[in-house]
C-alpha cells in the first residue's frame, strides 16, 4: 500500500489537509472491516454506542441501514452498519474553519468540542451523514451541547488496548477493528485477501471503513430516496416535524415547500432568545466570576 | 427486476437552512448595489455619481444584517470570535476566508463612502477599487463555500461562483432600481435622480439575465448528462421538491418574465423597468433557496 514518495513524508496530525497515512511505514492507521455476511441486523452495535456515549434521542454515531429485497417467498434482508468512515482525506477536516475537527496521527478523525462553533460546515462537507449537532437539552448539563459530534472509533478504548464498543458488542463478529498498516493485523489480512468495498469511492475520500459482501443497492445514495417504504417516509416526516424549531432545513414531504422554508425561518428566530440568554450568561461569568 | 426497499435507516437533518439562503441573497444584493455605487467614482461614469451614496448605503445596510444572521445561526454564537483568532483560524476552510472577507468588505465600503462624502476623488477611487474587489470576493466565496463539498452533487460545480456573482449583479441592480424608483416618487422633483439611469441600469440587468440563463443552461446540461446523483438532483430535487424556487421563482418569475419585459417596448415605461427589477430581486432569492437547501436534500435520506 502507498508509494515510496508518500512513505517518505511525515504525516501531520492536524491543521492543513492531512496527508493520507494508509500504507505509510512507521505510522498506525486504524480501520474497520465490516463483514456483511456475518451481520444479522441485531443493532447491538448501535445500542452499545448509544450507551457508551449517552447519545440523545434521534442521534446515532453508528446505525444499521436495512433493505428488504425480492418478493415472497424468495426474499432477503440485507444490512449495512454505518458510521464515520475516518477518511484518509477527510473533507470535514479541510473545511472546518476553526480546526475543531482534525485527523489524529493514528488515523482517527476527531472533534474538539471546545473549538467547535456549531457552524455545521463539517456536516455539509461529510458525504456519509456521519456528523450530527448535539441538542440544546441534554439529561446532564455538563455534556456538550450545540456542537458537532461524531464517531471517534472509541479512541479512549483503543488507547487502553480495547476495541471500539460497537466491535465489542457485535454478536456475529462482523466488525473487525485494527491497524491496517500492520500486516499481521486481522483488518490488514482481510483487506488484502477479501473483496472489499467502501462507500462512495468516487469522492476520493479514502474511507477507512471497508465492507465485505456489500449490496450495491443498500450502498447506493439515490436508491435510499427512491426505494423507501411508506412507513420509512412517514417516520422521517415525523422526525422532521418533531425537530421544527431547531434551525435545520428539514422539508416535510407533501407539505408546500415555501411554507416549510418559512417554518425553517421561524425555527431560526425561535432559537434566538435562548441563544441570547446563553450569551448573557457567558458575559456574566466572564465579568463577575 | 425484483423489489428492493429501504425498511430502516437513521434520519438526518439538512444542516444549513433558510438563514444561509437569506445571507447569500443579502451579500449578493449588497455586492450588486456596490457595483452601481462604484460606477461614478471608480469607473468614471459621471452620470452615476448622484447615485453613489444611495447605492453605497444600501450595500452597507444589507451587509450589516449579515453578522447578526450568521452569529445567531451558530450553535455557539459567542464562539464566532474563534473565526478571527489566529490559533483557531484554519486556512483551508472556505468559511475562514469568508469571515475575513465579510469583515473587510463593509469596512472598505465605509472608508470609500467617507472619501466620497469628502469629494476626494483619488482616495475614493483607491478604496472603491479595494471595496469592489472585496465585494466580488465576498460573493464569490458564498458560491465556493458550498462548491467545495464533493458529496453535494448539485453544488459541486465550478459554475457556482459565476452563478452567484451573476445573480448578485442582477439582484443588486434590481434592488437599486426599486429603491431609486420609490425614492424618486417620494422626494420633490428637484431632488430626483435622472429617470434615464433606471432604464440604463435595466439594460445592464438584461445582459446579466441573459448570462444567468446561459449559466443555468450549462448547469442543466451538467446535471442532465451527469452521473446518477446529478440526474437525480435535477429530476427529483429541482424539478419536483424544489420546483417552486427553481422553476417558477428563479427561472420564470426572476429571469424569463423580466427578460420579456426588457426586450419588448415595455422596457421604456417606468412601470415596466420597475416590475422587471422587482421580479429579478425576488427571483434571485429562489436560486439561493434551491442552491442551499436543495443541494443538501438528497443526501439526508442516505
Amino acid at each position: 500500500m502507498g508509494n515510496p514518495e508518500s512513505q517518505s513524508k511525515e504525516p501531520r496530525s492536524f491543521g492543513l489537509q492531512t496527508p493520507g497515512t494508509k500504507g505509510v511505514r512507521g505510522t498506525k492507521r486504524y480501520a474497520m472491516v465490516i463483514d456483511l455476511r456475518k451481520c444479522i441486523g441485531c443493532m447491538s452495535c448501535s445500542v452499545a454506542c448509544k450507551t457508551e456515549y449517552g447519545l440523545p434521542l434521534g442521534i446515532w454515531r453508528t446505525w444499521v441501514k436495512v433493505v428488504d429485497k425480492g418478493s415472497y417467498p424468495t426474499t432477503k434482508r440485507v444490512f449495512m452498519p454505518r458510521l464515520c468512515n475516518h477518511c484518509d482525506y477527510p473533507v470535514c477536516v479541510r473545511n472546518c474553519p476553526t480546526q475543531a475537527t482534525y485527523k489524529h496521527e493514528d488515523g482517527f478523525v476527531l472533534q474538539r468540542y471546545n473549538r467547535c462553533i456549531g457552524c455545521r460546515t463539517c456536516m455539509v462537507a461529510c458525504p456519509y451523514n456521519a456528523r450530527h449537532l448535539l441538542p440544546e437539552k441534554r439529561t446532564d448539563g455538563n455534556l456538550p451541547r450545540m456542537v458537532v459530534d461524531k464517531c471517534t472509533f472509541c479512541i479512549h478504548r483503543v488507547k487502553k488496548g480495547l476495541v471500539p464498543s460497537c466491535v465489542q458488542a457485535c454478536v456475529g463478529g462482523a466488525r473487525i477493528f485494527g491497524d491496517i498498516n500492520d500486516p499481521q493485523s486481522e483488518v490488514a489480512r482481510l483487506v488484502a485477501t477479501e473483496t472489499v468495498t467502501v462507500l462512495k469511492p468516487e469522492l476520493g475520500t479514502s474511507p477507512s471503513v471497508f465492507y465485505i459482501g456489500g449490496d450495491w443497492e443498500i450502498m447506493d445514495e439515490p436508491h435510499s430516496y427512491t426505494n423507501r417504504t411508506h412507513q420509512v417516509r412517514e417516520e422521517f416526516n415525523d422526525f422532521k416535524r418533531n425537530h421544527k424549531g431547531d434551525a435545520f432545513a428539514d422539508i416535510v414531504e407533501g407539505e408546500p415547500l415555501m411554507s416549510e422554508v418559512a417554518n425553517n425561518w421561524y425555527g431560526y428566530l425561535k432559537t434566538i432568545p435562548h441563544k441570547a440568554k446563553e450569551t448573557l450568561n457567558a458575559f456574566k461569568i466572564f465579568l463577575f466570576d | 427486476m425484483e423489489e428492493s426497499v429501504v425498511t430502516f435507516n437513521a434520519f438526518h437533518h439538512v444542516a444549513w437552512g433558510t438563514t444561509i439562503s437569506v445571507y447569500f441573497w443579502l451579500v449578493g444584493a449588497s455586492a450588486g448595489s456596490f457595483v452601481i455605487s462604484s460606477f461614478g467614482w471608480v469607473f468614471g461614469i459621471k452620470r452615476y455619481k448622484p447615485l453613489t451614496m444611495t447605492a453605497s448605503v444600501t450595500a452597507i445596510i444589507m451587509l450589516l444584517i449579515v453578522p447578526f444572521l450568521l452569529t445567531w445561526d451558530l450553535g455557539k454564537p459567542m464562539r464566532f470570535i474563534y473565526l478571527l483568532i489566529p490559533g483557531y483560524w484554519h486556512s483551508t476552510g472556505p468559511m475562514a476566508w469568508g469571515t475575513m472577507l465579510i469583515c473587510l468588505y463593509p469596512m472598505s465600503m465605509i472608508v470609500y463612502s467617507y472619501f466620497v462624502i469628502q469629494h476626494n476623488q483619488t482616495f475614493a477611487r483607491v478604496f472603491g477599487i479595494v471595496a469592489i474587489v472585496l465585494a466580488l470576493s465576498t460573493h464569490w466565496y458564498t458560491g465556493v463555500v458550498m462548491e467545495l463539498n464533493p458529496g453535494r452533487f448539485l453544488n459541486h460545480t465550478a459554475l457556482a461562483p459565476l452563478l452567484f456573482l451573476t445573480g448578485a449583479f442582477i439582484s443588486g441592480i434590481g434592488l437599486m432600481n426599486v429603491i431609486v424608483t420609490i425614492r424618486n416618487l417620494l422626494v420633490p422633483a428637484v431632488k430626483r435622480y435622472d429617470w434615464a439611469l433606471i432604464h440604463e441600469m435595466s439594460q445592464f440587468m438584461m445582459y446579466g439575465i441573459v448570462f444567468d440563463i446561459f449559466l443555468l443552461f450549462l448547469d442543466f446540461m451538467q446535471t442532465t448528462y451527469g452521473n446518477q446523483n446529478e440526474v437525480m438532483g435535477h429530476t427529483v430535487v429541482l424539478m419536483q421538491v424544489f420546483r417552486f424556487p427553481y422553476l417558477w421563482l428563479e427561472l420564470v418569475i426572476g429571469l424569463i418574465i423580466p427578460l420579456i419585459i426588457l426586450v419588448t417596448p415595455l422596457k421604456r415605461s417606468l412601470m415596466g423597468a420597475f416590475v422587471a427589477s422587482l421580479l429579478v430581486a425576488i427571483g434571485v432569492y429562489g436560486m439561493r433557496v434551491w442552491w442551499v437547501m436543495g443541494g443538501q436534500y438528497l443526501q439526508s435520506f442516505y
